[in-house]
C-alpha cells in the first residue's frame, strides 16, 4: 500500500531528498533564481511600468465595486423587503444597476489594458531573444539542436505570455480583497479573527510543501518539453532517410521513450501543483467549521459578545478571506512554470554574443589576406587541430585555389576568413590589420560567400537571389542568374523569379539551388570572393558555362575557391596544398609542376 | 477517471452540506442552547474535512494520471503517423507546425482535461443545481431568475465560436513564426555571410506583430465575457428583488425564500464566471485538436503487403515507362523512362542540372509513387513489395548527407541496429573513414552535432555511404555522393564498392566512373537521351560526347 502511494501508477518519485533541501549555493542555484528571473521581467518592462500602476489603480476601483455590489444588495433587502417599504426601491435599484455596469467597465478596461501590455512585453521579449540570436556565435549553434532553441522561442515564450494576460489582474485582485475582507473582520471581532488565522500557518506550510518540489519539477518539464522538441525537428528535417532506412519503428521508439520521460516528470508536476486547491478548500472548510464551532461555543458562553449575525457574516467573510488566498496559490503554478520558461529565455539572452569590439567601420578594404601562424580547433575535446600553423599571404585582387584531401580544413580556412569562428592563435589580416580590429560587418559585407550545402529560403526564386544585394534591380537579378545559368531553368517554371521555393525539395534540384547560389553572389560586388565547392551538384557542361561568369567575377577581387576541376585551378593565380591544416605547398600551376611534389602526384594520378 | 469524477463529487457534496451544517449550528445550539450539539457539529464539520481534503488529494492522482496518459497517447498516436506518412503527405506539413501540433497543441489539450477533471463538470453542475433549486424554492422568482440565462447562453456561444476561430488564425501565426525560426537557425552562415541580420530581424519584426495583434484580438474578446456576464447576472438579481417587492406585498413570496433565491443566484455566478475558463480553454483546444486532427487523418502509407521473407534479397530493377511530376506541380520531372539493370550490375546515371536524377532513383526506394508506368525489383512491382521488405535491401546514399545527433556508431546502427562491431568495421573501411574515426578522440563515440555539422564535407558523405553498407544492401544507391571526396580516397572508395555484391546504381557528373559502369544512361530534360557502355555512347550520344569533352580539356583534379 504505502508502496503504491509511493509509486502511483508505477511512476517512479523524481525528487530526492538532497532535492528538497534548501536552496544549495551551488552554481545551480542561479538556474533557480525565481526571484531573480522575476526582477528581470520587471526590468524588462521599464517602459510599461506608468501603465501598469494605472491597471493597478483600476483594478483596485473594480475590486472595491465588486465588494459594494453584494453589500448593496444586502442592504435592499434588509431596509425594504423585509420591512415591506418600497419608497425609492426602483430609484436604489437603479443605481446598484449603474454599480454593476461600472465594475464590469473598469474590470473590462483594465483587462484590456493588461493584454495589450502583456503582449507587447511578450512581443519585446521575443524580438530581443531573436535579435539576441542572431548575434551568438556560429558555434553556439553548431552544438544546440534547433528544435531545442525554437522551444525556447516559442513554448517557453507563450507560457509567460499566458501568465501575463491573467496573473497579474487576479494577484492584484486578490491582494485588494484580502486587505478589505480582514479589516471588515478585524473590525467585527478580533478575537474570530484570530482564530480564524489559525489557519495561515498551516496555509504556509502546504504552500511550502508543494513549491519546493513543484519549483524543480516544472523546471524539468520545461526542458524535456524542449528536448521533445529538439528530436521531432531532427527526426521529421531527416524524414527521407529514416524511411529509406524502414527506421520508423526506431523512432518510434525513442520518441516513446522521451514522450514517457516527459509524462513521468508532467505527471509529478500536475499532481504536486494539484495539491494547492485542494489544501486550500481543506482549510477553508476547516475555518469555516472553526467560525461556527468556536464561534457557537462563544456566543454560549460569553453571553452576548457573539451574535448569530456575526457568526452569519463571519462564515461568509472567512470563505471572502480564503478565496483570494485560493487565487494566488492557483496562480503560483502557472507562474512558476512562466519563470522557468522566462530563466531559459534570459539564458540565451544572457550568452555572450560575438565579440565584435573592432573598431573600422565602413571601410571599403583592398582585399589582401594574411594568415600568420594560425591555429583552429572545432571542439577541443573531441577533435584536433584542424588547422595547424598555416601561415601564407595572399595581395589584393590576386586568386588562389585550395586543394588537398577531405578534412585538410580547406573549408576551415574560409569560414575562419567569414570570422564564423574565432582562431585558438595566431592571426589574421586584412590589408595588414587584424580581423578582429574591424567590425564584422564591414569585412562580411565587403565578401561574397558561396557556401558547400546552397540554403534557399521559403521565398520566390527572385527574393533568394536578392538576398546578396538587397537593393538589387530586376534587371539586376536576371543578368545575375543568367550569368550563373540558372535563368533558362527558372523561366521553364509555371511562375517563373515568382516561383515561391517550398520546403517541399522537389520542385528544385540540388544542382539548380547550386546555381541560384551561385547568382546569389553575383548580384553583389565584394572586393573578396570565397566559392566552397560553388559547382560540385552542378554538370560539367553547365559547370563549363559558368566557368566563364565565376572567372569573370574574379578579375580584380581576391578570390579564394575551392574546386575539383582543373580549369578551374588552372585559372587561377596561385594554388595553396593543404594537408591536415597545414600548407604543404603553394605556388602557381606551372611551378607546382615543376616541382613535382604533391600536385603532381595529383595530376598524374588520373 | 471514474474515480476522479467521484472525488470531485465528494468534494462537491461536502461544500454544499456545509450551509446546511452551519444552519443546524444555530437552529439547534445555539437557539436551544445545545453545548454537545455545537461540539458535535464541529466534529463532523472538521471531520467532513478531512474526508474531502483525502478525495482532492486522491482526485489529484487520478487527474494527474489521466491527463499525462491522454497527452502521452495522443503525442505518440500523432508522431506515429507522422511516421507513417508518404513523403507527399509529409511535404504539406512544415516541420515547425509539426512541432507545434506534437507539443503546444497537445499541452492545450492536457491541460483542458486535467482542469475538466477538476473543476470543469463542477460550474454546469452548480448552475444548473442552483438554477433547479430556485424553482424549488418559489417558480415565479425562479423565472425571473433565469430570464436573462438564454441571452447569456447565446452570447457565451458567439464568444466561443468566434473565439475559436481567432486561436486559429493565432496558431497559424505562430506556425509562421517557428517557421522563420527554424530557417533562420539553419541558414545561420549564409546569414552571417551575407551580413543580414538587421534584415532578418526586420522580418521576423513583422512576423511577431502579427502573431501579437492577432493573440491581443483573441484575448481581448475572452475578457469580455466575465464583465458582460458579471452585468447580465446581477441583472437577474435586482429583477428579482423588482419581482418580489410586489409578491411580498401580495404575500406570494416569504422574506426568506428571497433571501434563498438571491443565494443561489449567487452560486450560478460563481458557475458561470467558470464558464469563462472554460471557453478560453475550450476554444483554444478547438484550434489545437482541429490541427492534431488534420494530422491524424492525413493518409499514410498503404502497406497491407505481407512481409513475406525479411532475408528475400533484391537484385534487379526495372523501370516501364515511368513518369512522374511531384504532387502539386504540373510539369513532368520525368517521362516514359523505360530500362533494366541486372543483379550486381553497375548503373550509372548522368545528365544536366535538373534533369530528373536524383528523382529517378527516389522511385525505387518508393519514396514517391508513380503517375505512369511501373518500377519494379526483382520483376515485382514496387507497389507490390512490403515497404520493409523492399527499403531493407535497398542502400541509399542521399546526395546531402544527413547525419542526426549522437554518436558516430549510433549513427551507423541507422544501417541496421542489430549490426555487431564488426560489420560496423568492415562498412566504415570500405568507406574510407575508418581511419579518420580512429584518428578522433572519442573514436566511435565521438558526438556529431544535428546534421553532423562538426564534421567536414567529405567526412560526413564517407558516413552517410558506410551507413547503407551496414546494411549489407543488394541494391546500393548513390546519389552524387563523393562530390566532396578526393581523388585518392574516391577511387579507393569506388574499387571496395565495385568489390561488393550489389547491384550499384550511381549518380555521378564523372566521365571516369562511367567508363567502370557496365551501362549508362544519360538523362535530358526528364528524358533518358541515350543508353549504353561509355563506348557506345561517345559513338551515338551528341551530349555525352559534350560531357566527355568537357572534363577531358580541363579534366577533374579527381579523374
Amino acid at each position: 500500500m504505502i508502496d503504491k502511494i509511493k509509486r502511483p501508477f508505477g511512476y517512479e518519485p523524481l525528487l530526492r531528498k538532497e532535492d528538497l533541501g534548501r536552496r544549495k549555493k551551488k552554481e545551480d542555484q542561479r538556474a533557480n533564481d525565481f526571484w531573480g528571473t522575476l526582477v528581470r521581467l520587471w526590468q524588462f518592462m521599464r517602459g510599461e511600468r506608468r501603465l501598469l500602476y494605472f491597471i493597478i489603480f483600476v483594478v483596485m476601483i473594480t475590486s472595491l465595486l465588486t465588494i459594494v455590489g453584494p453589500f448593496m444588495i444586502g442592504y435592499t433587502v434588509d431596509n425594504y423587503l423585509v420591512v415591506q417599504q418600497f419608497d425609492g426601491l426602483i430609484t436604489l435599484l437603479m443605481f446598484i444597476f449603474f454599480i454593476y455596469v461600472l465594475s464590469a467597465g473598469t474590470q473590462y478596461l483594465a483587462s484590456f489594458l493588461m493584454v495589450g501590455l502583456a503582449q507587447r512585453t511578450i512581443y519585446n521579449l521575443r524580438v530581443r531573444l531573436f535579435s539576441h540570436m542572431q548575434q551568438l556565435s556560429v558555434r553556439f549553434f553548431d552544438k544546440r539542436q534547433h528544435g531545442e532553441l525554437m522551444s525556447r522561442m516559442t513554448n517557453d515564450i507563450e507560457t509567460l505570455s499566458q501568465t501575463m494576460n491573467s496573473s497579474f489582474i487576479q494577484f492584484t485582485t486578490s491582494i485588494v480583497t484580502l486587505i478589505a475582507t480582514v479589516s471588515v473582520m478585524l473590525y467585527l471581532s478580533p478575537l474570530l479573527t484570530l482564530l480564524t488565522m489559525t489557519i495561515v500557518p498551516l496555509l504556509v506550510f502546504g504552500v511550502a510543501f508543494v513549491t519546493r518540489r513543484t519549483g524543480p519539477l516544472y523546471k524539468q518539464r520545461q526542458r524535456r518539453t524542449g528536448e521533445l522538441n529538439g528530436y521531432i525537428e531532427e527526426v521529421i528535417s531527416g524524414q527521407e532517410i529514416v524511411k529509406v532506412f524502414s527506421q520508423e519503428e526506431r523512432t518510434i521508439n525513442d520518441f516513446e521513450e522521451r514522450a514517457a520521460n516527459l509524462r513521468h516528470v508532467t505527471f509529478w508536476a500536475l499532481l504536486y501543483a494539484g495539491f494547492i486547491p485542494k489544501i486550500m478548500n481543506m482549510l477553508n472548510n476547516i475555518s469555516f467549521a472553526i467560525v461556527a464551532g468556536a464561534g457557537g461555543l462563544m456566543a454560549l458562553y460569553t453571553d452576548g459578545l457573539i451574535t448569530i449575525g456575526t457568526i452569519v457574516i463571519f462564515a461568509e467573510f472567512a470563505r471572502q478571506f480564503t478565496r483570494p488566498l485560493a487565487d494566488l496559490s492557483n496562480q503560483f503554478n502557472q507562474v512558476l512554470s512562466a519563470i522557468a520558461g522566462a530563466e531559459r529565455v534570459f539564458t540565451i539572452i544572457d550568452t555572450e554574443p560575438e565579440t565584435d569590439d573592432g573598431t573600422i567601420e565602413d571601410q571599403a578594404v583592398e582585399g589582401k589576406i594574411d594568415f600568420k601562424n594560425v591555429y583552429f580547433s572545432y571542439d577541443k575535446e573531441q577533435f584536433e587541430h584542424t588547422i595547424r600553423d598555416l601561415s601564407f599571404s595572399i595581395d589584393a585582387g590576386e586568386s588562389v585555389a585550395l586543394i588537398g584531401s577531405t578534412g585538410a580544413g580547406k573549408t576551415t580556412v574560409m569560414q575562419l576568413l567569414a570570422r564564423f569562428y574565432e582562431v585558438d592563435g595566431g592571426e589574421i589580416l586584412i590589408d595588414g590589420t587584424n580581423l578582429t580590429d574591424y567590425k564584422r560587418h564591414t569585412i562580411r559585407s565587403q565578401t561574397a560567400f558561396v557556401l558547400q550545402d546552397p540554403y534557399l529560403f521559403e521565398a520566390t526564386i527572385r527574393e533568394n537571389i536578392r538576398y546578396g544585394k538587397l537593393d538589387a534591380t530586376d534587371e539586376d537579378v536576371i543578368e545575375a542568374a543568367k550569368l550563373a545559368n540558372a535563368h533558362d531553368f527558372i523561366m521553364q517554371l509555371e511562375d517563373g523569379y515568382d516561383t515561391v521555393l517550398e520546403l517541399d525539395e522537389g520542385f528544385i534540384s540540388q544542382g539548380q539551388k547550386q546555381l541560384i547560389s551561385i547568382a546569389r553572389a553575383l548580384v553583389t560586388d565584394p572586393a573578396i570572393l570565397l566559392l566552397d565547392e560553388a559547382t560540385s551538384s552542378i554538370d560539367t557542361v553547365t559547370e563549363l558555362k559558368i566557368q566563364e561568369a565565376l572567372e569573370h567575377l574574379m578579375k580584380g577581387r581576391t578570390s579564394i575557391i575551392i574546386a575539383h576541376r582543373l580549369n578551374t585551378i588552372k585559372a587561377v593565380d596561385r594554388i595553396f596544398v593543404l594537408e591536415q591544416g597545414q600548407m604543404l605547398e603553394s605556388g602557381s600551376e606551372e611551378e607546382l609542376m615543376r616541382r613535382k611534389g604533391r600536385y603532381y602526384e595529383m595530376i598524374n594520378a588520373k | 477517471m471514474a474515480i476522479a469524477l467521484l472525488c470531485m463529487l465528494t468534494e462537491l457534496t461536502v461544500e454544499l452540506l456545509q450551509p446546511f451544517f452551519i444552519s443546524k449550528v444555530i437552529d439547534d445550539g445555539i437557539v436551544a442552547g445545545e453545548l454537545d450539539v455545537v461540539w458535535i457539529y464541529l466534529g463532523v464539520m472538521l471531520g467532513l474535512s478531512l474526508v474531502s481534503f483525502a478525495a482532492g488529494i486522491i482526485n489529484s492522482y487520478f487527474a494527474s494520471f489521466v491527463a499525462t496518459s491522454f497527452s502521452y497517447d495522443l503525442r505518440t498516436a500523432i508522431f506515429k503517423r507522422v511516421q507513417n506518412f508518404t513523403l507527399t503527405t509529409l511535404s504539406k506539413f512544415p516541420t515547425s507546425s509539426l512541432i507545434t501540433r506534437l507539443t503546444q497543441d497537445v499541452l492545450q489539450t492536457e491541460m483542458l482535461l486535467y482542469m475538466s477533471l477538476r473543476i470543469v463538470l463542477r460550474a454546469p453542475l452548480l448552475v444548473i443545481g442552483s438554477l433547479v433549486m430556485s424553482f424549488v424554492v418559489n417558480p415565479t422568482l425562479g423565472l425571473y431568475l433565469s430570464i436573462l440565462t438564454p441571452f447569456l447562453l447565446i452570447f457565451l456561444y458567439i464568444v466561443a465560436k468566434k473565439g475559436a476561430a481567432i486561436f486559429l488564425r493565432v496558431q497559424k501565426r505562430l506556425d509562421k513564426l517557428n517557421r522563420f525560426i527554424q530557417q533562420n537557425l539553419e541558414a545561420v552562415r549564409l546569414i552571417k555571410a551575407n551580413d543580414r541580420a538587421s534584415y532578418e530581424n526586420n522580418k521576423f519584426f513583422s512576423v511577431a506583430r502579427n502573431l501579437k495583434s492577432d493573440t491581443v484580438a483573441g484575448l481581448r474578446l475572452m475578457e469580455s465575457i466575465l464583465p458582460v456576464l458579471l452585468v447580465i447576472m446581477n441583472t437577474s438579481l435586482l429583477l428579482v428583488i423588482w419581482a418580489s417587492s410586489d409578491l411580498l406585498a401580495t404575500g406570494g413570496v416569504q422574506i426568506g425564500e428571497v433571501v434563498a433565491v438571491i443565494n443561489y443566484g449567487l452560486r450560478m455566478q460563481g458557475g458561470f464566471s467558470m464558464f469563462a475558463f472554460i471557453i478560453i480553454a475550450y476554444s483554444r483546444s478547438k484550434a489545437s485538436s482541429e490541427r492534431m486532427n488534420a494530422v491524424l487523418e492525413s493518409p499514410i502509407v498503404e502497406n497491407n503487403h505481407e512481409v513475406i521473407n525479411k532475408e528475400a534479397k533484391a537484385g534487379s530493377v526495372r523501370f516501364e515507362n515511368v513518369s512522374f511530376k511531384y504532387p502539386g506541380s504540373t510539369r513532368y520531372v520525368l517521362k516514359d523512362i523505360s530500362f533494366e539493370v541486372a543483379e550486381n550490375e553497375k548503373l550509372v546515371i548522368m545528365g544536366g542540372t535538373g534533369s530528373g536524377k536524383s528523382t529517378l532513383i527516389s522511385l525505387i526506394p518508393r519514396m514517391y509513387d508513380v503517375m505512369e508506368g511501373r518500377v519494379l525489383v526483382n520483376d515485382k512491382d514496387v507497389q507490390d513489395w512490403n515497404e520493409e521488405d523492399l527499403r531493407q535491401t535497398i542502400g541509399y546514399v542521399p546526395q546531402s548527407a544527413i547525419l542526426f545527433s549522437g554518436s558516430i556508431y549510433e549513427n551507423l546502427l541507422w544501417g541496421d541496429d542489430e549490426a555487431l562491431h564488426s560489420d560496423i568495421v568492415s562498412s566504415t573501411e570500405k568507406a574510407q573513414i575508418h581511419d579518420n574515426i580512429k584518428d578522433f578522440d572519442h573514436e566511435y563515440k565521438t558526438i556529431v552535432g544535428q546534421r553532423g555539422v562538426t564534421l567536414s564535407g567529405g567526412q560526413k558523405q564517407r558516413l552517410s555511404i558506410a551507413r547503407a553498407l551496414v546494411r549489407r544492401p543488394s541494391i546500393l544507391i548513390l546519389d552524387d555522393s563523393t562530390s566532396a571526396l578526393d581523388i585518392k580516397t574516391e577511387s579507393a572508395l569506388w574499387s571496395a564498392l565495385d568489390g561488393e555484391e550489389a547491384t550499384r546504381i550511381v549518380i555521378t557528373q564523372k566521365i571516369v566512373t562511367a567508363k567502370t559502369a557496365d551501362r549508362v544512361i544519360l538523362l535530358d530534360d526528364g528524358r533518358i537521351s541515350a543508353i549504353g557502355s561509355h563506348e557506345s555512347l561517345i559513338e551515338e550520344s551528341e551530349l555525352y560526347r559534350r560531357i566527355n569533352a568537357s572534363q577531358n580539356e580541363g579534366g577533374h583534379l579527381d579523374d
